[in-house]
């Protein structure tokens, strides 16, 4: 488990933007997803240590968040939402002065700090102000400057904000490789459920400040019943009918059938085959019905 | 993704260097501030022209020295024993700090307005506070990557001139204080604290380091200039060549107000500041006689605790105004 924490409640004021809430993250890459002012944001500063919790606690990567956040910042890579740099450095300097604050020898900090920014495509434009940077380049060095100490978790918030459709396809293909196969774990918050059904396998919910929903996100689009969904060359009245009168729900979603039928998954496919054979359908496409993860998302909102 | 090159592993390899334990990191903010310092070229400019009185200074003397020897008899000797009788060595040092003032202040606005400002605009605290550091590493960073380099710009002037005089003087009274110059280094590091603080101070107010540094010198000279004014109107009123005279030797019931007055600004604490711990009044420039008596020393320890309670209001005003964007605490 790379994060786990217990009914933790953050208040500003009078205002809780966390209530109780609980929750554990897998290691992968997990999205937290959440409407504007769910608490998304104010969780990952409580869990980097910026904000302490009135009530509960927890831990990440092993480390309490009330007693040890340095130790936690020290082995989190942060890649925050809102463009940020130091001014007056060009990239090298800038991500070699992030090492060197997370505590990397300021020669390793400056190896590590090209070897990164070629990593993120940023090894052609390495010695240029960071000011001049596009938007895109901008959200590269943020990620460069969060990998730079070698992370065991980075925290991404809003990851593709701003970026235009390549740039955003390049950007979740950087999340991606890094949080696949390479021994760091990733929790991406975001509002756009496209980018983090490509890049995750797991998602929190959150919602007014609690957890609402959490799970694998193959999971979480399983619909129950486990239904399957037909796809006919043409409309076929007849082949509707005869699977209801062997006891199928039947539910016609404009051009898809939804068939809920008991039985396996082999006895239900030859069921639906043997039948469209009897009635003279022509089925074209057939596939286990699931959920979209926007579904779930406002299902989960909805509460 | 860095396409994967024929010799070159671009792909991503995780981290196994050493990493430092997650404390003091307020160097490597420091560290950062004095590198950019020094790789200013208007650094350097500056230190160069804060050191002009001790190198009119050390022309005066060599050119006297150069004179006295070609010339035959002991008449010139003797005059040159008298010009170095009539100087007061410590003094020398208060000249040049004195006619550094405005360099210095330029200097601590070229190091520190743009401190905080600069980076409540590029939002750099976000990456800073991202790492193990908290508000009090960033504050000290800060403060030490401007204090260092102006102490270092305030000190390799006059320690070029005390190493000349060292060298040259020491039989003519140079070293006979032994404490003077490590009490000329307590000034220019308490001028340098102070400024620091100032500047650091105003900087955290803004978003843009050329408005902090506008407002940082607004109140510089508007505080010189009443002071300059309201002493100048005194002295107008009581007869400007006569009542000047007076009030300076301390004749008049009004001169102490007019002394006070003197040192109500920022550049005229931190020469009260160095006359009152060199112990000193000042004398004339370059040796030479002059009618003018110079203004007394404030007296130590209320000019120290104003110095103080200023810098640590300054610095207390950064600490309430930097934040994490948002809600860091």
């Amino acid at each position: 488990m790379v994060a786990s924490l217990q009914n933790l409640t953050v208040r500003y004021g009078s205002f809780t933007a966390l209530d109780s809430l609980s929750v554990e993250f897998p290691e992968g890459c997990v999205g937290l997803l959440g409407p504007n002012g769910a608490g998304k944001t104010t969780l990952i500063k409580t869990m980097l240590g910026f904000l302490q919790p009135s009530e509960g606690g927890g831990r990440v990567l092993g480390c309490d968040i009330r007693a040890q956040a340095r130790e936690i910042r020290q082995r989190v890579g942060l890649m925050p939402e809102q463009d940020c740099h130091i001014p007056g450095l060009n990239a090298v300097q800038f991500v070699a002065y992030a090492g060197e604050l997370a505590g990397m020898p300021s020669e390793f900090a400056l190896r590590r700090a090209h070897e990164v920014l070629e990593y993120c495509g940023l090894g052609e434009a390495r010695y240029r102000n960071v000011e001049t940077y596009s938007t895109g380049m901008k959200q590269r060095i943020k990620l460069a400057q969060a990998l730079v100490h070698g992370p065991k978790l980075l925290l991404l918030d809003e990851p593709t904000n701003g970026l235009d459709p390549r740039g955003r396809e390049e950007m979740l293909d950087l999340i991606r490789s890094v949080s696949h196969g390479k021994g760091v774990n990733v929790i991406v918050s975001s509002h756009l459920l496209p980018d983090v059904e490509r890049v995750c396998d797991h998602v929190v919910v959150v919602s007014r400040g609690r957890v609402t929903e959490q799970g694998a996100i193959a999971r979480l689009k399983v619909i129950e019943g486990r239904p399957i969904d037909l796809e006919l060359k043409e409309e076929s009245p007849a082949f509707v009918e005869a699977l209801r009168s062997l006891g199928a729900e039947v539910e016609e979603l404009g051009p898809v059938l939804r068939v809920r039928l008991a039985g396996s998954a082999e006895e239900v496919s030859a069921t639906i085959f043997r039948t469209a054979r009897r009635t003279g359908a022509q089925v074209r496409g057939m596939e286990v019905a699931q959920r979209s993860l926007e579904g779930v998302f406002e299902e989960a909102v909805r509460g | 993704m860095a396409e994967p090159g024929l010799i070159a592993d671009l792909s991503y390899r995780d981290y196994d260097g050493p990493l430092l334990p997650p404390t003091h990191r307020w160097w490597v903010i420091a560290r950062l501030g004095v590198r950019l310092a020094f790789r200013k070229r208007a650094y350097w400019v500056v230190t160069a022209l804060s050191s002009w009185y001790y190198l009119v200074m050390m022309a005066v003397l060599f050119f006297f020295e150069q004179a006295a020897q070609s010339a035959p008899g002991p008449r010139a000797e003797a005059g040159f024993e008298a010009f170095l009788q009539r100087i007061v060595w410590k003094d020398q040092f208060l000249h040049g700090f004195g006619f550094a003032q405005l360099l210095y202040l330029i200097a601590a606005l070229m190091l520190g307005a743009g401190a905080i400002a600069n980076d409540n605009r590029s939002k750099a605290l976000l990456v800073i506070l991202s790492k193990p550091c908290d508000k009090r590493d960033y504050l000290a960073g800060k403060w030490v990557g401007v204090f260092l380099p102006l102490f270092t710009m305030m000190l390799l002037p006059p320690l070029v001139f005390f190493l000349y005089g060292a060298f040259s003087y020491r039989g003519y009274g140079f070293l006979d204080n032994p404490w003077f110059f490590p009490k000329f280094l307590l000034v220019i590091a308490a001028a340098a604290a102070v400024h620091t603080s100032l500047v650091i101070g105003v900087s955290s107010l803004f978003d843009q380091g050329r408005l902090a540094g506008a407002t940082y010198a607004g109140v510089y000279f508007l505080s010189n200039f009443f002071t300059q004014l309201m002493v100048f109107a005194w002295l107008a009123s009581q007869g400007f060549r006569e009542g000047r005279f007076r009030a300076m030797r301390g004749e008049s019931p009004f001169s102490a107000y007019v002394d006070k007055l003197y040192y109500f600004s920022v550049d005229g604490l931190l020469i009260g500041l160095c006359k009152a711990i060199l112990g000193t009044d000042g004398s004339p420039q370059f040796g030479m006689p002059s009618p003018i008596q110079p203004v007394p020393a404030p007296p130590l320890l209320p000019t120290l605790a104003v110095a103080v309670a200023l810098s640590a209001a300054f610095v207390a005003l950064a600490w309430s105004r930097i934040r994490a964007v948002e809600v860091v605490r």
